[in-house]
């Protein structure tokens, strides 16, 4: 059953359905305009449009402006050619093939965007179909949703983690010590030494024996 | 008809513009035309080119003159207010594709790091995320996790009333089983998570620990047990 009637032959009456009509009129007038502006651009044409909306508004396109055309085509005059109107017009031609070029980038712009969301769309499908995860969560079960829940409470953790790892990376070129640090050996107190859990207490052996008072089990 | 696309650019071959431009506009005042019929308005078009000193005309009933007559008649500012030339109309078309243009990057952005997400689930290490992804994705988190809360209420409030032996509000549309009943038991779960939970464990060749029992209360996904897992990125748990 189709959504719309687009691409199915509609009958040539006005529509029944006042809404319908409405929809039909915002877009029909605005396709018309875009067909009309196309014209302009590719051949060169000069074009007035005049439309009354279903509310009694008037949308009207004209190039170069609706007033000229309709003054030309009442007075049956043949259009002016000063010079500075030559000017005028070489001016606005030229800002106007700026805008196509602009509204042609963002077109494919948004296409390849289209594409790259479809492309999404398979990827998330075929991910649902292998992992249960992946499922919307209206079709998982109670443990189901506790398992996923946990996992995603630490996933959130970790990311925590690494975003101040980075902060701190930034921020803080790590400090090394050598000939070029004036602290002359002294360890500035707010250092971060990496430690190392493998080489403490029962296992250890970092640490001669006498040492091991305290430090061992204490960090085990 | 031709598919093909058309650079919207003046055409500089002078036959196939003049065939471009009889076609176009036959097309143009045919779309005049439907407008005016299928929405019961008053129209008129007019076409001028290189290729005639005569304007092109069309209008719906009582013909141009009525329709100019009825423009000219209206205030300027109702004349002027919806009023556009190729430059004005070009604005408004490309303000609208960036509306478009954004809104697609936006959900795409989204639906990417939706699949970061679950990369990262299965132990894809978070370094090589900036500091951009990672507040996306950590927002990201936080919405599944809201709809994971509000879901797990909604399925207790079930099971709840069950236990009280009122009529189970049917919330649970479409169970992964496909019964018809209004809730799984706690026992189809078990079964369903335990095999599932087989299924991967041998999937990811992970020894068969004893403490990794089924059906515990701090059961993570196997892949999230991390001293255990190889792919498990180790960069936090020094």
């Amino acid at each position: 059953m189709r959504k719309s009637k687009g691409r199915q032959k509609i009958e040539m009456v006005k529509m029944p359905n006042d809404s319908n009509l409405q929809v039909t009129f915002s877009k029909r007038r605005s396709g018309l305009f875009k067909k009309a502006s196309e014209l302009c651009t590719l051949c060169g044409a000069e074009i007035g449009i005049i439309v009354f909306s279903p509310g009694k508004k008037v949308f009207s396109f004209g190039h170069p402006c609706v007033e000229t055309i309709i003054d030309r085509f009442l007075t049956r005059n043949p259009p002016q050619n000063s010079g500075t109107l030559q000017l005028i017009e070489a001016h606005r031609n030229a800002s106007v093939r700026e805008h196509n070029v602009q509204l042609t980038q963002l077109t494919n712009q948004l296409e390849a965007e289209k594409k790259r969301g479809e492309a999404l769309n398979r990827m998330r499908k075929a991910g649902q179909a292998e992992h249960w995860w992946e499922a919307p969560i209206e079709g998982l079960g109670l443990q189901q949703l506790e398992q996923l829940k946990g996992s995603l409470e630490e996933l959130k953790k970790n990311v925590a983690k690494q975003a101040d790892r980075l902060l701190i990376q930034n921020s803080n070129p790590p400090q090394f010590f050598g000939a070029g640090n004036s602290n002359h050996g002294v360890i500035p107190f707010d250092t971060i030494i990496p430690y190392d859990t493998k080489n403490v207490g029962l296992s250890g052996n970092a640490m001669p024996h006498t040492y091991n008072h305290g430090y061992g089990r204490g960090f085990f | 008809m031709t598919r093909k696309k058309v650079k919207l650019a003046y055409i500089t071959n002078d036959s196939a513009r003049k065939a471009t431009f009889k076609k176009r506009k036959k097309g143009l005042l045919k779309k005049v035309s439907e407008l005016s019929t299928l929405c019961g308005i008053k129209s008129c078009a007019i076409i001028y080119s290189p290729y005639d000193s005569q304007p092109e005309v069309w209008a719906s009933e009582h013909g141009i003159q009525h329709v100019l007559g009825l423009f000219k008649n209206m205030p300027e500012m109702e004349q002027t207010k919806k009023m556009v030339n190729q430059e004005s109309f070009l604005k408004q078309r490309i303000a609208k594709a960036n509306e478009q243009l954004k809104k697609q990057q936006k959900d795409n952005r989204e639906k990417e790091m939706t699949e970061v997400m679950f990369q990262s689930l299965t132990g894809k290490s978070l370094h090589n995320l900036t500091m951009m992804d990672l507040n996306d994705l950590g927002w990201l988190i936080d919405q599944n996790l809201k709809n994971i809360y509000r879901r797990i209420g909604q399925l207790n409030k079930v099971a709840q009333k069950q236990v009280q032996g009122e009529p189970a509000a049917a919330k649970t549309e479409g169970t992964m089983v496909g019964s018809t009943s209004t809730s799984t038991t706690p026992s189809e779960m078990n079964v369903d998570t335990m095999q599932r939970q087989q299924w991967f464990m041998d999937m990811m060749n992970l020894p068969q620990e004893n403490n990794m029992g089924f059906g515990g209360d701090e059961m993570m996904l196997p892949f999230g047990d991390n001293s255990h897992n190889a792919l498990w990125s180790n960069a936090f748990f020094p």
